[in-house]
């Protein structure tokens, strides 16, 4: 890269040299080094375990390096954790984990920094819902109601607030860690908007993807990561390029061939499912088949993945499972009923896994009876069932099973998940959102072995926020509209426009 | 890890390398062994074997109350009917035995039912009822305060004079091998809830529930079945621990469970459970009750007087609470 002059003198907007970070036994950054320029969109990409989230948080002061140092233009900081003080030198930071304030609604979050006062320093209450929809206003999202708490709101629309809370901010560096994670098209294209927006007004905007194509279309230049040290910073970078900077190794063609069309029995059967936002859903899939589900967020994907796990009760409908009827009070029921059914969630943190205790105990929660006699578990029987699976999996790179699930990385973490359910032996599997936040080598670790899966006669029921997943893996699509199967289209779609488009035919003002 | 070190990794690193309940329980044991070294400093008889085994003694009711409040407490609740259920069954325990031997069976069975019943009704009430445990046990206790007084009117019913029934009274003063039998007890107790914890579904359970309940149920695991069983748990300890005062002192008294309360949170929360859930070990809890007793045994060694005591007491406690809160937290 040649460098000019004025590169050469213009002082960086944020950057960070030699910086170390361990976490328990794990060494999330070594000597890892950042810089990124005023007004320019720069991108962070790496596999999970990389180390950007750590440098992230590094960079906006959440935790403090071991060894190495940060400077904010030009000007170093020191030993500084609160993200408040590095507030006041302009840094504005939007994390992967949501920082709202659950029970508080969205309003009260939204001015949390800064709420309006009155003479005596006291809140003027009264003042907070007309401010707040005011900065919604000014950002372009008036379709979010501000005196919803935000508990009530969806993981897309949470992270929508989440994100103007910190543009409100009108930082001089804004760092968005996985800010499209949770968001629909519509909203990334609205996020890219403003990120452009600060940009040319002289803002840096340093963000992370796992999606290539955002990548791609909004960032000046890419920094990539590998194994908690920087790799390589480019203007312009390909795909096939990056993956092979992030891993190390090469891929062909990301998705497994799923053109086989599965001719098993009827694994499960569901007809007129109403709960929630479900408005009388019914569809049937046969052993061996990947059924996705796509449509617009909300239009109840979640309600009906939950509702056939027994965690949502149904208001009204029937299900089937193995050809027998089912009723499903709780998780347990689902688990155990007929063929057994397994359900692996988006948010694999809150619902998923217990992150401070051991891979081993995380693996072997939900099968624990099968292994015990009178309550004591046989742990030799233990062992032997977890490593087999650890070892299927390439869960952790040959790290011990007794180790915290909160030292793996994101991938990592979510390969042990799909362990748990994979020792139930369920053969009929709910996979929501099973690749979110996921980097593209686990990714495709992930798609290949639901293939196999599949291949195995298990039916599996599948929803991602990235309808371009669906579109390639699944033998058949249902497209969710207002809780009813609005249009099922045969597989593999491969065009991802097709579901889209029909995601979107009748609903009015989309 | 590709770091090479030099003379084998630092005392540091492993420490660092151990799993955070380990690290925990580790330092539960320091903080007990260093109280007692800094009370041989000033007293050489402090750390002798008939000293330590008094302090053991005191430090093993504790113990029994530490346990069942260890339970609720790794599920992210609290058991605040503890003082009245000890003192209740207390009372139980002498008032229906009358001091007879050939009625100590019947007598510790009412005793140890009237904690479980407790225990139960507290369990049902938090997880059933959604009622917050703080409130639910604090009511538990005030209606076994008044129903232990008024049953017993104030203590001074009929059967309110009798004596702990003989056996039990031998279990308690007897040495085993020169070991006091109480102490065998509260080995026992040890090894039961190591096991429980450690080796059975129910404990493995126990810690899902205490780290994500949510979690534990899409998992499949029946949350409220495991809450209601710690807290029966808790109020069995709670027996435990009362008919064990009374076998030790032959007579009940009232509030002879006061002390207990405090003293239970303390030795769990010293022996580095965590007060938000899913993580800790009865291991720990035991190292976290002597710290406790050798306090106060040196303190009264030291002729501070009372006041000054519980000011230390209280001093040292929070002082071993921020030692291990500087430990960096994993994930």
């Amino acid at each position: 890269m040649v460098l000019t002059e004025k590169s050469e003198m213009q002082v960086m907007a944020i950057e960070a040299s030699g910086v170390d970070r361990a976490f328990g036994g794990v060494q999330a950054l070594r000597g890892a080094s950042f810089a990124a320029r005023p007004a320019e969109i720069h991108a962070l990409a790496g596999e999970n375990g990389a180390g950007k989230s750590t440098l992230i948080k590094v960079l906006c002061g959440v935790i403090t390096a071991d060894r190495g140092k940060v400077e904010i233009f030009g000007q170093q900081v020191r030993r500084v954790v609160e993200p408040a003080a590095r507030r006041g030198l302009g840094v504005a930071t939007a994390f992967q984990e949501l920082s709202l304030i659950p029970d508080l609604t969205v309003a009260e979050n939204l001015l949390l920094h800064s709420p309006p006062r009155g003479r005596l320093g006291l809140v003027r209450r009264g003042r907070l819902v007309p401010e707040a929809e005011a900065i919604l206003h000014r950002y372009g999202v008036d379709y979010i109601d501000s005196r919803l708490t935000a508990a009530e709101l969806s993981v897309a629309h949470r992270q929508v607030v989440e994100l103007v809370r910190v543009l409100a901010t009108e930082p001089r560096v804004l760092i968005l860690d996985e800010p499209t994670a949770a968001l629909p098209d519509k909203q990334v294209e609205w996020l890219s908007g403003h990120m452009r927006r600060l940009r040319d007004a002289g803002t840096c905007v340093i963000f992370t993807s796992h999606r290539w194509r955002e990548i791609e279309a909004l960032a000046d230049r890419v920094t990539v990561m590998r194994n908690g040290t920087h790799v390589a910073t480019r203007e312009n970078l390909s795909e096939a390029e990056a993956v092979t900077l992030m891993s190390g190794r090469t891929f062909e063609g990301t998705y497994p061939d799923v053109t086989t069309i599965a001719t098993g029995e009827t694994a499960l059967r569901v007809s007129d499912l109403r709960g929630g936002r479900l408005q009388g859903v019914s569809f049937s899939m046969r052993q061996g088949e990947i059924l996705g589900v796509g449509g617009l967020a909300g239009q109840g994907q979640r309600d009906l993945f939950l509702t056939l796990f027994g965690a949502q009760r149904a208001a009204a409908g029937n299900l089937e499972v193995g050809g027998f009827p089912v009723t499903l009070r709780r998780p347990r029921d689902a688990i155990r009923a007929g063929l057994g059914i397994a359900y692996v969630p988006e948010d694999r943190k809150a619902e998923g896994l217990f992150l401070p205790l051991s891979i081993r105990d995380n693996i072997a929660l939900a099968t624990l009876a099968r292994r015990s006699s009178g309550g004591l578990v046989s742990r030799g029987r233990e062992a032997q069932a977890v490593a087999s699976l650890v070892g299927q999996l390439r869960i952790g790179a040959g790290r011990s099973t007794s180790q915290a699930v909160g030292n793996l990385s994101g991938g990592n973490q979510q390969k042990v998940l799909m362990a748990r359910w994979l020792l139930t032996d369920a053969q009929v599997l709910l996979l929501f959102d099973v690749t979110r936040g996921v980097d593209a080598a686990t990714k495709r670790d992930i798609f290949d072995l639901i293939a196999q899966l599949a291949a195995q006669g298990k039916a599996i029921l599948f929803y991602s926020s990235e309808t371009e997943e669906i579109a390639h893996l699944c033998h058949r699509v249902l497209v969710l509209r207002e809780g009813r199967v609005a249009v099922e289209l045969d597989g593999p779609v491969r065009d991802a426009e097709r579901i889209v488009a029909a995601s979107l035919k009748e609903v009015p003002g989309a | 890890m590709s770091t090479t070190e030099i003379g084998g990794p630092s005392w540091r690193a492993r420490l660092r390398a151990l799993t955070p309940n380990t690290r925990r329980v580790l330092y539960a044991w320091a903080a007990a062994v260093a109280v007692i070294a800094i009370g041989s400093l000033f007293n050489p008889d402090f750390a002798t074997w008939s000293s330590l085994r008094v302090m053991l003694v005191v430090a093993s009711f504790i113990g029994f109350v530490a346990a069942g409040q260890m339970l609720v407490v790794l599920v992210g609740g609290i058991d605040l009917s503890i003082p009245w259920v000890l003192n209740g069954a207390a009372i139980v325990l002498t008032t229906t035995s009358l001091g007879q031997t050939g009625r100590t069976g019947l007598a510790l069975a009412l005793a140890l039912g009237l904690g479980a019943v407790i225990g139960f009704a507290n369990g049902m009430g938090v997880a059933w009822l959604g009622v917050p445990a703080v409130v639910m046990t604090l009511g538990m206790n005030g209606v076994m305060q008044g129903l232990t007084l008024g049953l017993s009117k104030g203590l001074t019913c009929a059967s309110c004079a009798s004596y702990a029934p003989k056996p039990l009274r031998e279990v308690f003063v007897d040495k085993v091998f020169g070991v006091p039998a109480q102490l065998l007890l509260w080995a026992g107790v040890a090894l039961l809830l190591t096991v429980l914890l450690t080796l059975t579904t129910f404990g493995r359970r126990v810690y899902a529930v205490g780290v994500s309940p949510r979690g534990a149920y899409l998992s499949g695991v029946s949350v409220r079945g495991v809450t209601v069983a710690l807290y029966t748990l808790s109020g069995v300890f709670a027996a435990i621990a009362g008919i064990a005062l009374v076998a030790y002192g032959g007579q009940p008294s009232l509030g002879l469970g006061d002390p207990y309360l405090f003293e239970s949170i303390a030795a769990v929360v010293v022996g580095g459970v965590s007060i938000l859930g899913g993580r800790g070990h009865y291991v720990g809890v035991v190292a976290g009750s002597l710290t406790l007793v050798a306090v106060v045994t040196f303190l009264q060694a030291q002729r501070v007087p009372e006041y000054g005591r519980s000011i230390i007491y209280g001093l040292v406690i929070l002082a071993i609470l921020l030692t291990y809160g500087r430990e960096k937290s994993n994930a």
